[in-house]
């Protein structure tokens, strides 16, 4: 499953933003729009690093569809930052 | 016969378990049909039927004495998804050859003896799944100011 959501907040002590919800499935359009650019540079990238096309498109999509479920929290000095992929 | 029940047979067989404890998993077993092969876990008298981990997890909690930060202790709880890791691992194979030596020769200068062309694609699913039984913990000797885990669930 690709990520549809980013949820994303930042607390210091003098500010904060409120919990952002980034839809990430809105992505798709204009992914879906650049998706011959896309590919070609992916060609480039692969004839340069002498992998197959294919490989390196699997490879990418592994990497997509892996992100959900990815939850980072770290509080330091008084800062809090909450990055969540869902 | 599917592979829990023959899992449980074996374990009796082998005499990691009793004839009552064997008979007890196997009506668990006959209970829950739904549960996918693999994906169960159960635990009796120290045989466990492993379950699947699906996320890496680091806590570290460091108090402000050791950090210096006088603002409060710093905590980093991170979750990373076992499919995340497997795509990860499968990406240091698209590495150039020329690059994976020099790769090789920084890990052992920072003293990692790790060798990148030994990760093969054969191999990437026996890593992860020791991966997932992988549990660090860390304690300092200073009183417990900080606290490093690693663990899979």
């Amino acid at each position: 499953m690709t990520p549809n959501f980013a949820v994303i907040s930042i607390q210091t002590p003098t500010w904060h933003t409120p919990r952002l919800w980034v839809p990430l499935f809105l992505f798709w359009i204009p992914i879906i729009l650049l998706s011959p650019i896309i590919f070609l540079v992916l060609v480039v990238v692969a004839v340069g690093i002498h992998t197959n096309i294919w490989r390196l498109i699997s490879l990418c999509w592994g990497i997509l569809s892996g992100l959900p479920g990815t939850d980072v929290r770290v509080n330091a000095e008084g800062n809090r930052v909450l990055v969540r992929i869902l | 016969m599917n592979d829990n029940r023959r899992q449980i047979l074996e374990m009796l067989a082998t005499g990691k378990i009793t004839a009552d404890e064997a008979e007890r998993l196997l009506a668990a077993l006959e209970s829950s049909p739904a549960n996918p092969a693999g994906e169960q876990s159960g635990s009796v008298a120290g045989a466990t039927v492993k379950t699947r981990a699906k996320y890496l997890r680091v806590l570290v909690e460091a108090d402000d004495d050791l950090t210096g930060l006088k603002k409060g202790p710093t905590t980093v709880n991170v979750r990373v998804p076992m499919q995340l890791l497997r795509a990860g691992v499968r990406l240091a194979s698209l590495i150039p050859a020329q690059a994976h030596n020099q790769l090789d020769e920084a890990f052992s200068r920072h003293g990692v003896p790790l060798t990148l062309s030994q990760i093969k694609p054969e191999n990437l699913e026996e890593l992860i799944d020791h991966l997932e039984d992988l549990t660090v913990d860390v304690d300092s000797r200073d009183t417990g100011a900080t606290k490093v885990r690693v663990f899979c669930e």
